[in-house]
C-alpha cells in the first residue's frame, strides 16, 4: 500500500448510456449535487460531543436543496456502511472535536489530503472502529482505505477543552460554534454550483 | 455442595447458613508472589527473555501483557495481565439518578453498549420492582443477539482471524504454511475452500475475504438492531421496564431479513474454524496446549423467556433456569449450579494486585434474601482508584481479580453452550436440542439449506476451541433470535404492543443487579440506591474475569495461566525474531474487551486521552 492513495472514485456520475431502446431514461438525467455535513463524535462527552450536538444545531436550519445534515455518533464502519448504500455525495463536510493541544476552542478547517499511513496502522484504526471507538482520524483513513468518500472532502475540527459528561460546551468552545457554522457555510457556498 | 472454599452452605431444601461464623468468617491470608526464580533466569541464561506486549493489539481498549520466555526450552516462565486504563464508571455514577445509568454504563464499551444498558435496565427495573411487558423482553432478545452476532464474528474474523492468515503463518510458521498449501479442507462443501492455504489466505487482515465478510455482516447486524432500537453503539431507547419507541410487524420484517443474512454467515464460520481447529492439530498435538487451562467457567445466562422474567431477585433461580443460555458455574469440568443466587453469592472482588485501595466495611451482611453475602462481594464492594508504579510481585493492573467460589473462572461465549449442555435444562427447544456432551442446533436455509450442527463438548480446552465454540455460538444466536422472532410475531398478532412499563424512582434504599452478558461473556451490573439516587455501582465484565490479575494466593488470573500453559511452537531463528503468535493466540482467543474510553479518572484528577496521529494537512 503506497503511502498516499490515489482513489478512483467509483461513484462519479458517469456520462449516461443510453438503454437499448436509445430512448432518454430517468438514469440520463443529470444526478441533483448532493453534500453532507456530518457530525462526528461521541454524545454525553461536553466538548467531545461537538460533532453530533452540532449536527443537531444544524439540522433546525434551512439548507440549499442537496445539503444533508447529520449525526454521525456511529462509529466509521457504519459510517462507511451508510455511505456505500446511499447515492454518492459530491462532498462531504466531516465536523468534530479533536484533541490536539492546540488553544482550547481553536478552529481549523483543511481539505482531507487522503494520506493514508501503511496497513498496519489501517488494521489497529479498523480494529479500534470494529471495537467501538468513534473517532475522526479513524473515519477519514478507514473511508478513504475502503474507497467511500467522495474526491471532496473537507473537515472542520475544534480543539475541546471540557470532556467531562454532560450536553452542554464549555465557554470557548460554546464561542467557537459561530466561526464553525460559517465554515460550513463557506464549505458549501463553496461547493454550490453557480 | 455449591461451594468448596466460601463459608456459605445450602442444605437440600434451599436454606443457606454461614459455616463457622466467628470474628470474620470470609477472611483470609494472602499468599506472596515468588519471582526470585524467574529473575535469577532472566540475569543468568541468555535464551531467557522478558517480552512485552503494550498495548496489545487487536483487542477492544487498551490490554498490555508482560511475559518472561525460555526460548530454548520453549516455555512460558511467567506471566502478567496488565489493564492498563481505569474505567472510572463506578465512580461516575455515584450519587447519579439511576435513570442515568443506563447511558453512562452503556458507555463502558465500544462493542457492547447495548448489554451494558441492558444490563444497567435489569439492575435498575429489580430495584424499582417493575417487570417489561413480553414484547419489550422478546425486542431486548432480538436486539442483543444481533449485537452478539456481530461481536462474535468480527472477533473470529478481525480480531483473532488475522492470527491464522497467510500473512501471520508465513512469517511465524512458514513450515506450517508449506503445509497447508498441500492440505485438503475437510470442511470445502459448506465453506467453499478446498486447500487450507486458500482459507489461510482469505483471512488475510484488510483485503482477504474472510476479513471483509465479516465487516460487511456488521452492516447486517447493525441494520437489525437499530431497526429494532434505533441507534448502535449506545442506544438510547433502553429504559427501565423496557424499551422506549413501539415496533411495528414491518419492523419485525425488516429485521427478519437481516437476521436471515446471518444464518448463511454462521454455516460458514462453523465450517471454517473446524477446519483452522482440525489442520493445527493434525500438524501438531502441541497446539492443544496453546491456550489451555482447566475448564473453570461462569455465565449469567442471557435471553430471558418473556413468561418467566419477574425483575425481581427471589424468584431469579426460576426465571433465570428458563434463559435460553442456562446460567451456571463449571468448576473442573463440572457443572456446580445453576441459580443465579448462588452464582450471585459466590462472586467477589480481590484487589491486592490492582490499583486500588481496600476498602473497609461491610453494609450487606447478607443478599435481600438473607443468604451470607462476602465483604468481597460487589454489592459491599467500594472502586477506591491508587495510581501507583507496576511491581510485577504486587499491584500491576487496573482490573480487579475477580473470583467464583475464590476460583479463577474464565468467561467466553463458549461458556453458554457448556453450562447449558451439561444442565440440561434448556426449555427452549425449536431449534435448539442437547445431548449429554453436546448441543445440536438447526439453521434455517436461506440461500443455503437448513443445516443440523451439532457442537461437541471437547475433550480439550484450548485458544483454538475457544474460537470454535466461538463460532458455533454465532449459530446459537442466529437460532435463538429467530425463535424469539416467531414468539414476537405471536405477540403482536394478539395486539399487545405495549414496550414499557411505566415507574416512578423510589426514594428508600434498594437494591438491584443486572444477571446479563455480553457477546463475550458474563456482565453484571450491581446497585444500591438511596434518596432517588446511586449509593453504589458496581461492574464485573468477561474481561475483567479474564483479564484479571493474581489473586491474593498468587494465583494466576486466565489470561495468565493460558499463557503459562501455552507451549512457544512459533519457528524464529534468532530471540531477536521471536514474535510470540502463540502468546498472543492463548490471550486474543478470549476475544480480550478492555474499557473503550477515552476517559481516564485517576483519584481526584482527569488525566490523559488518546490522541490519535493525524493525517491530515492543514490549509485554507
Amino acid at each position: 500500500m503506497p503511502a498516499e492513495k490515489t482513489i478512483e472514485s467509483t461513484r462519479s456520475p458517469a456520462a449516461p448510456d443510453p438503454d437499448a431502446s436509445g430512448l432518454p431514461t430517468e438514469l440520463d438525467a443529470p444526478r441533483p449535487p448532493r453534500l453532507l455535513v456530518g457530525g462526528v463524535g461521541y454524545r454525553l462527552l461536553r466538548d467531545l460531543s461537538f460533532g453530533p450536538l452540532l449536527a443537531d444545531r444544524l439540522a433546525k436550519d434551512k439548507w440549499p436543496d442537496g445539503v444533508e445534515i447529520e449525526d454521525l455518533s456511529y462509529g466509521p464502519i457504519g459510517v462507511m456502511h451508510n455511505l456505500d448504500s446511499r447515492p454518492p455525495y459530491d462532498r462531504i463536510v466531516f465536523v468534530g472535536a479533536v484533541k490536539r493541544g492546540r488553544p482550547p476552542g481553536d478552529v481549523l478547517r483543511y481539505s482531507w489530503r487522503r494520506q493514508l499511513p501503511d496497513e498496519e496502522e489501517i488494521q489497529a484504526r479498523v480494529a479500534e472502529a470494529v471495537t467501538g471507538v468513534i473517532s475522526l482520524d479513524n473515519l477519514l483513513i478507514i473511508a478513504t482505505y475502503f474507497e467511500k468518500l467522495p474526491q471532496d472532502v473537507v473537515v472542520i475540527e475544534v480543539e475541546p477543552a471540557d470532556e467531562d459528561w454532560g450536553e452542554e460546551f464549555s465557554r470557548e468552545v460554546e464561542e467557537a460554534v459561530p466561526r464553525v457554522i460559517e465554515e460550513i457555510r463557506l464549505s458549501i457556498a463553496g461547493w454550490l454550483p453557480s | 455442595m455449591c461451594f468448596r472454599n466460601l463459608p456459605i452452605e445450602f442444605d437440600a431444601q434451599g436454606g443457606v447458613t454461614l459455616r463457622g461464623g466467628g470474628a470474620d468468617p470470609f477472611g483470609y491470608k494472602t499468599k506472596a508472589i515468588d519471582r526470585d526464580e524467574v529473575k535469577r533466569r532472566l540475569a543468568k541464561d541468555d535464551y531467557v527473555k522478558a517480552v512485552d506486549y503494550d498495548p496489545v493489539t487487536r483487542v477492544a481498549g487498551a490490554l498490555g501483557f508482560h511475559s518472561v520466555v525460555d526460548l530454548e526450552n520453549r516455555k512460558v516462565l511467567e506471566a502478567s495481565s496488565i489493564a492498563t486504563l481505569f474505567r472510572g464508571y463506578e465512580v461516575i455514577l455515584k450519587g447519579r439518578d439511576p435513570r442515568d445509568a443506563i447511558f453512562i454504563s452503556s458507555r463502558a464499551c465500544g462493542v457492547c453498549g447495548g448489554v451494558h444498558a441492558t444490563c444497567s435496565a435489569l439492575a435498575i427495573e429489580m430495584a424499582f420492582g417493575i417487570c417489561p411487558p413480553p414484547l419489550a423482553i422478546v425486542i431486548r432478545n432480538l436486539a442483543l443477539s444481533m449485537e452478539f452476532i456481530w461481536d462474535n464474528s468480527m472477533h473470529l474474523f478481525m480480531l483473532a482471524g488475522p492470527d491464522y492468515s497467510e500473512a501471520m503463518i508465513k512469517k511465524t510458521e512458514p513450515t506450517l504454511w508449506d503445509k497447508a498449501t498441500r492440505t485438503e479442507t475437510r470442511w470445502g462443501s459448506i465453506h467453499g475452500y478446498s486447500k487450507m492455504s486458500d482459507l489461510f489466505h482469505d483471512m488475510n487482515p484488510l483485503v482477504g475475504k474472510l476479513y471483509l465478510d465479516g465487516l460487511e455482516l456488521s452492516r447486517m447486524a447493525r441494520e437489525g438492531y437499530v431497526t429494532l432500537m434505533s441507534k448502535y453503539p449506545h442506544p438510547e431507547t433502553i429504559v427501565p421496564g423496557g424499551v422506549s419507541h413501539t415496533v411495528t410487524i414491518q419492523s419485525f420484517n425488516v429485521y427478519l431479513n437481516r437476521l436471515m443474512k446471518t444464518f448463511d454467515f454462521a454455516k460458514r464460520a462453523i465450517a471454517i474454524w473446524n477446519d483452522i481447529a482440525d489442520f493445527f492439530y493434525d500438524a501438531n498435538e502441541k497446539y492443544k496446549e496453546c491456550g489451555t487451562r482447566p475448564v473453570n467457567m461462569a455465565d449469567l445466562g442471557i435471553w430471558d423467556d418473556p413468561k418467566a422474567y419477574d425483575a425481581t431477585y427471589k424468584n431469579c433461580d426460576a426465571w433465570g433456569e428458563q434463559r435460553w443460555a442456562t446460567p451456571g458455574v463449571i468448576l473442573d469440568g463440572k457443572l456446580v449450579t445453576t441459580k443465579l443466587q448462588q452464582i450471585n453469592l459466590g462472586l467477589e472482588e480481590f484487589i491486592e494486585h490492582s490499583y486500588y485501595e481496600q476498602w473497609t466495611g461491610q453494609p450487606h451482611k447478607t443478599d435481600p434474601l438473607g443468604a451470607p453475602l462476602s465483604p468481597y462481594h460487589p454489592w459491599n464492594k467500594e472502586t477506591k482508584p491508587k495510581p501507583g508504579g507496576t511491581n510485577w510481585r504486587e499491584k500491576y493492573s487496573w482490573s480487579t481479580a475477580p473470583r467464583w467460589d475464590r476460583v479463577a473462572v474464565e468467561a467466553g461465549t463458549y461458556a453458554r453452550p457448556w453450562i447449558t449442555v451439561l444442565a440440561g435444562k434448556l426449555p427452549h427447544r425449536k431449534f435448539l436440542d442437547l445431548t449429554p456432551d453436546s448441543m445440536k442446533i438447526l439453521i434455517p436455509k436461506y440461500l443455503a439449506p437448513e443445516v443440523e450442527v451439532e457442537w461437541k463438548i471437547p475433550p480439550v480446552f484450548n485458544a483454538f476451541e475457544r474460537n470454535r465454540a466461538r463460532a458455533y455460538s454465532i449459530a446459537y444466536q442466529c437460532v435463538v433470535a429467530y425463535d424469539n422472532w416467531l414468539i414476537g410475531m405471536d405477540i403482536l398478532k394478539t395486539g399487545d404492543y405495549r414496550t414499557s412499563t411505566p415507574f416512578t424512582v423510589p426514594k428508600d434504599n434498594r437494591m438491584g443487579v443486572g444477571f446479563w452478558g455480553a457477546g463475550r461473556g458474563w456482565l453484571s451490573h450491581h446497585l444500591e440506591l438511596d434518596k432517588g439516587a446511586i449509593v453504589n455501582y458496581q461492574i464485573v465484565t468477561p474481561s475483567t474475569f479474564n483479564a484479571g490479575p493474581k489473586d491474593p494466593w498468587g494465583n494466576p488470573g486466565p489470561y495468565e495461566e493460558a499463557v503459562m500453559a501455552t507451549p512457544i511452537l512459533e519457528e524464529f531463528e534468532s530471540k531477536e525474531k521471536f514474535k510470540g503468535i502463540d502468546i498472543l493466540r492463548a490471550i486474543r482467543s478470549f476475544d480480550p474487551c478492555m474499557p473503550c474510553t477515552t476517559h481516564i479518572y485517576a483519584g481526584d484528577q482527569h488525566i490523559t486521552c488518546e490522541v490519535n496521529t493525524c493525517a491530515c494537512g492543514e490549509d485554507d
